[in-house]
This record gives C-alpha cells, structure tokens and sequence, in this order.
C-alpha cells in the first residue's frame, strides 16, 4: 500500500471521524463477543457437569483443539473477505487442489520444507483467481467461488487419477498434531498467533481500515479513491494462502488425500465467522470473532459426539447456527441504524 | 413466449444521428431483443453442439436426444428455480434447492412406506417444498437475513432433516405406479419431460411474462425503488419467490426418486451449481430484473448435451462439472462485459 497515514478520506464515514469509527467498530463488537465468549463458557461448564472427564480428556480435548485451529486459520481470511462484502465458497475444494498438491511433491522426495511453501503458494494462487475474477470482473462473488468450487475439484481429480496419496510423511503428523504444549497443540497456538496478528492489523494498520471502508460503503471507498480492486485481490489471496495452512493441518491430521478431502469444509468456516459476528452485509466483523465461532461450532460437534447424538442432528444445528448468527447481526445493524436515526 | 422486457432507460439510448454508424450498429445490436436477452446462449448452444459431436460423434441420435430430455428435467426446472429468486433482484438466490429435493423425495418414500395412497404422499411431499421455501422466504424476508447465507443455512439444515428422515439410508421400496413418472414413456419421449417439464415450463412462461405478477416481478429486479413507488409489495413478492422455488425443488423431489428407484438423503452437491448456471446462461441476470423462461429452457439444452457428451465419452463427471463451473464463470463475466459494452456504446451514440 502505499500511502502511510492513517486517515480516512473523508466521505467513509461521514458522520464520524476515523479514530471514532474505529472506537465504534471496537465497542460495538465487545458485547457480541463477550456474548459468544459466556455461550462457550456455559458449555463448557454444561460439558463439565455431564460429561466431565470425557470433555476434558486430553485426547479429546486436544483433538478439539485440532479442529478448531483448522478451522479458525482460514476463518481470519473468510472474515476479511466477508468484511469487504464478499464471500467465498471454493475455499473447501481449494484445500483439496493444495492436499493433493503437497501429497504429489512429498511423493517426489521434495524437501519438507519446500512442500510446506508448494503448497501455501498454491493457495495464494487459487486465492488471487477468485479475487482477480471479483475484483475485475465485477461478477458476484458468490457465483465466483461457486464456479471455481467445481473447477478446483476438477483439477483435484485430474491430479489424483483416482487413487489416494498416503505417502505423507510422519513428520507433518508431527508438528501438526503430536507437538503440544499440555493438551494444547502446536497448530492451535499458532492459529492463536494469527488471530492476534490479524486482530492488530484490521484494528491498527491502514490496510486495515481500507478492508473496513471498502465493505462499509463501496462507493463511498471508491470515490475516495481507495483501490478497491487491489484490497479484494488482497483479501482472497490472503484467504487462498490461510486455506492453504489448514490444508496443510488437515493432511497432517488426516495422512491421506483423497478426492473427497476437504469437501464442506467452506461451510464450517463461512460459519465461524458469521456465528463470530462478522456481518454479511459488509463493513464488519473482527477476527476475533472467527476463533469463538470456530470454538462454538467445533465445540458444538464434539458435545453432539459426547452425548452420542446422531450426527445427522449436527447438520440441522450448524444451519440454526448461521441462520441465527447473521439474522443477530443483521438486528443488531438494523437497531443501531434506528439509534443513529433518532439522534 | 416472453414479454417484452422491461429496461427503464435502454429505450433513450438509441443510437443519435451524430453518432458514427459502427458504433450506432454495434449499439443496436447490442440492444436488439436476442442479445440482450439471450446473451451467450446461441454461441454456447453451437459450441456444446460442435463440442458434443468431437467428444462423442452421435451424440444427437434421435434415441440418444430422448434420454437427453430424461436428465433434463430435474436441473431444468432447478434452473427455473433459481430464475424465480434471482430475477426479483436483491440478491436473490436459493442455495437450498438440493437438500429441499432431498427431504421432500424421503419424505414421500416414508409416506408410500407408511401406505399413504400415492396422490397424497405426492400432495404432501410438495406441501413439504411449499413448506421450506416459506421458511426461506421467512429468513430472507422476515428476519433480513441476506439469501446467500439464509439458504447455505437452511441447505445444512435440509439436508440434516432429510438424513434423519430416512434415518440415513436410501429408501427404495417405491410402489410399480409410481414409477412410471420418472421411467416411463409416451412414444419415445420420457413422461417426465412431456407431463411434468413442459407444463411447468408453460405455467411458469405464462405466469412470469404475460400476467400482473411477472410484471411485478421484473420492474422489483431492475428498479425496487420504482417497484415500491407504483405501489407493489416487493417483501410478499420475493417471499413469494422462494416458495415458489421450495414447490419446484420438491417436483424435483418427487421426479428424481421416481427415475431412481430410490429416495436419496444425501442431496445432490452438483445441482446447485447446474441449476444456477443454466439459468445465467438463460439469460437470467444475476442482479435481478432480466430473464426468460424460454432462455432458461434453451439453458437446459445445451448443459443437458454437455452433461450427455462428457457422461457418453466416458469422462469422469467431476471434469464435467468442472466445465460446468468454468461455463458459469465466463457466461456471467460476458453478462458483465455485454452490460458495460451496452452502456458504452448507449453513452458514444447519444454524445
């Protein structure tokens, strides 16, 4: 980016000045989160009382952990891309292309290391596909994503020739999975690692602000001449390149790539970030956010596993979960626009 | 078959007398009925046919035309579906339409299990479509929740509800009656396609061009604003759309676990992404306002002989798919690019 200060051109926000917008983005968040945060709470006792050592096994309980880096990595990105308007569907089949990517290059004796970069920067690719097509196309993001869903499932089977990879060395399990610190893994701090960058980004640095500005009120952006285009390249590129990490935990998790690998996965992301608050509507959403809603969700599937609940019920409430999620963030824009209004 | 569309604004932006005669015939081109509101379909359907013919040489035989028009049916009138919800605009779409085909397919397949006579275990499984798509409708509508993310909620839960319906496994115990809908034929020609496809593809022709309702629902796509104005009740209007598209994912339903022989639980991922293709390949715009039945249908045809051709030439349906979605993409970027064009060439003709 190039400009170094921090102000919004005026026309963003028009009835606040930036440092306030951006107290107001912070404050009117706290509550949401603190809600979300006393719901995790309240299960986790809930778990406690019920199925105590069950819970908080570390087999179980690291396991969860696991789950929740997985899907907390790519969720940061999904709530920028989602902050900006947009949305992205092609994210589970992209974890396929970079799964069969770095199943290929371990196969051919690649150093670790080197598969590890393969394929991050195979989903930094993917990523800038579907932001280029959004950014300069001007073709909704949704039917983007949809399109790029089947092609990147196409290229997964294309690769794969119908058989499974298993030669995923010991070592990705490793790292991903068997280095913890207590029960807690490695992936999970790392996962932590980024919210927090993230967090410090979208609050503090102008890059920050613009995805805010640009998801708040496109034209107002434009006509400040902010790069729109740029900033959503940027945003699912960054997307393609978290995807790309999960899909790295997930092989470690799971040591074998098949053609199914990472299918629905966008759907679990898409809803830790709008059960974490982010706003579908644009223009809000903190980080943050994706972390407690990936906790949720996971710690909702892990309870369903717990209590021996049919799985086929986990489906049903993680679609109450997204409808309730957004419908609370769409109420909550609704009164605080009321609110403005009567002022 | 179709009204004329209505475009405020397109009608000014006839070519000026100052303007230069290559720019005022590509304007009229661009605004002569079929481009504007067929689009792409008359290329896509010449390269499918041309594609079809490479791939798979005989793909056109009469016999092999028949089934075509079998496989059609189901993504058609998904197509038509997705039509209904995208042309009232406001970011209309219904990601859910497989999982309601799902739960409405179980739900039959327990009725007739149950000995529920056959025209009634049908009434009630498309009251179940009617059913979800009002509660849709409620999420979009009542509570505001933005289409996209309304429906990939309720497609969860649909799908959920189909699983525990048919208790996670597929259900096959379907009386000979029944299927005849989705196995047998009148000379040749599937009954599906001629006793279902045709007269859904009519009412819906007839009621979205020629009565109040299909002019109610173009002018809230292009203009909601206008639509609001003149008085039209633009939040029952979109409700309306999406329990339209319940009732059609459940004909759905009903049609696929006839062809089969079987009710699934497990929705069928491919058809959201067939069913929202052919209808922007109809001619349907993605932002609301514009498309037609008959494009929707044509649509069909040419995805039909794409699926047809790949399954024919023995290529994998994840590649077809694939191409599918790479068909998606281009024919809503040329929507895109028509539209910018249009507006170009309106704005160097009339200076």
């Amino acid at each position: 980016m190039t400009d170094i200060g921090i102000a919004l051109p005026k026309g963003v926000s028009p009835d606040s000045s930036p440092a306030s917008s951006r107290v107001r983005h912070m404050l009117g968040r706290i509550e949401y989160e603190g809600y979300l945060a006393g719901v995790i709470v309240v299960m986790a006792i809930v778990l406690t009382f019920t199925v105590g050592s069950a819970f908080w096994g570390s087999t179980n309980l690291s396991g969860l952990l696991l789950d929740v880096a997985i899907d907390t990595v790519p969720a940061i990105g999904m709530t920028l891309v989602i902050v900006t308007g947009g949305i992205d569907v092609s994210i589970g089949s992209l974890v396929g292309v970079v799964a069969v990517v770095i199943g290929l290059s371990f196969e051919a004796h690649l150093p670790f290391v080197l598969v590890l970069l393969i394929g991050i920067v195979v989903g930094i690719g993917g990523g800038l596909v579907n932001g280029a097509i959004v950014a300069w196309g001007r073709v909704p993001p949704i039917i983007v994503t949809l399109g790029t869903l089947s092609v990147f499932e196409a290229i997964t089977y294309q690769l794969l020739g119908g058989v499974w990879i298993s030669t995923i060395p010991a070592e990705l399990t490793q790292i991903v999975v068997l280095d913890r610190l207590g029960p807690v893994p490695y992936s999970f701090i790392v996962a932590v690692a980024l919210v927090a960058v993230f967090s410090y980004i979208m609050a503090r640095r102008p890059i920050g602000l613009k995805i805010y500005a640009t998801g708040d009120n496109p034209e107002a952006a434009r006509t400040a001449g902010l790069p729109i285009r740029r900033i959503q390249l940027f945003v699912y590129a960054l997307l393609g390149g978290l995807t790309a990490i999960a899909a790295l935990m997930t092989v470690g998790q799971s040591p074998l790539v098949m053609p199914t690998t990472g299918q629905d996965f966008e759907l679990t992301v898409i809803a830790a970030a709008v059960v974490g608050g982010t706003n579908i509507l644009g223009g809000e959403g903190k980080v943050i956010g994706g972390l407690l809603g990936a906790l949720l969700v996971e710690m909702v599937e892990d309870a369903a596993i717990l209590y021996h609940v049919n799985s086929f019920y986990q489906q049903i409430v993680l679609g109450a979960m997204i409808v309730a999620g957004v419908a609370i963030g769409v109420a909550r824009r609704r009164a605080r626009l009321g609110a403005k209004a009567e002022r | 078959m179709s009204a004329a569309p209505i475009a405020p604004g397109r009608a000014a932006a006839g070519p000026a007398p100052g303007g230069s005669r290559a720019v005022g015939a590509l304007s009229r081109l661009l605004e002569s009925r079929v481009v504007v509101q067929y689009g792409l379909l008359p290329v896509a359907l010449v390269g499918v046919l041309i594609a079809g013919e490479v791939l798979a040489p005989g793909v056109l035989s009469p016999s092999n035309l028949s089934s075509m028009t079998r496989f059609g049916v189901e993504i058609g009138i998904l197509g038509f579906a997705e039509m209904v919800v995208i042309i009232m605009g406001g970011g209309g779409i219904d990601l859910s339409v497989a999982s309601t085909a799902a739960t409405t397919q179980v739900a039959l397949a327990v009725l007739l299990r149950g000995g529920v006579e056959l025209w009634l275990g049908v009434a009630i499984s498309l009251a179940i479509g009617l059913a979800l798509g009002a509660l849709n409708g409620f999420f979009v509508i009542g509570l505001g929740v933005p289409a996209l993310v309304a429906t990939i909620g309720t497609y969860f839960g649909y799908a959920g509800l189909a699983l525990v319906i048919a208790n996670g496994v597929n259900i096959a115990d379907f009386p000979a009656s029944y299927l005849t809908i989705g196995q047998g034929d009148v000379a040749g020609i599937p009954i599906e396609f001629l006793f279902i496809f045709i007269p859904v593809a009519i009412v819906l022709a007839y009621v979205t061009s020629r009565t109040k309702f299909g002019h109610e629902i173009r002018l809230t796509g292009t203009n909601e604003r206008a639509a609001l104005l003149s008085g039209i009740n633009v939040r029952r209007l979109r409700f309306s759309g999406y329990v339209i598209a319940g009732l059609l994912a459940a004909i759905v339903g009903v049609v696929e676990s006839s062809r089969f022989g079987t009710a699934q639980p497990v929705a069928d991922s491919t058809y959201l992404l067939t069913a929202v293709t052919i209808a922007v390949l109809g001619g349907v715009d993605i932002f609301g306002g514009e498309g037609t039945i008959l494009g929707v249908a044509l649509a069909t045809a040419v995805v039909t002989i794409l699926e047809y051709s790949f399954s024919l030439a023995q290529i994998n349906s994840v590649i077809e798919l694939g191409s599918v979605g790479v068909m998606l993409i281009v024919v809503v970027l040329g929507q895109v690019g028509l539209k910018s064009l249009r507006a170009y060439a309106a704005r160097r003709s009339s200076a």
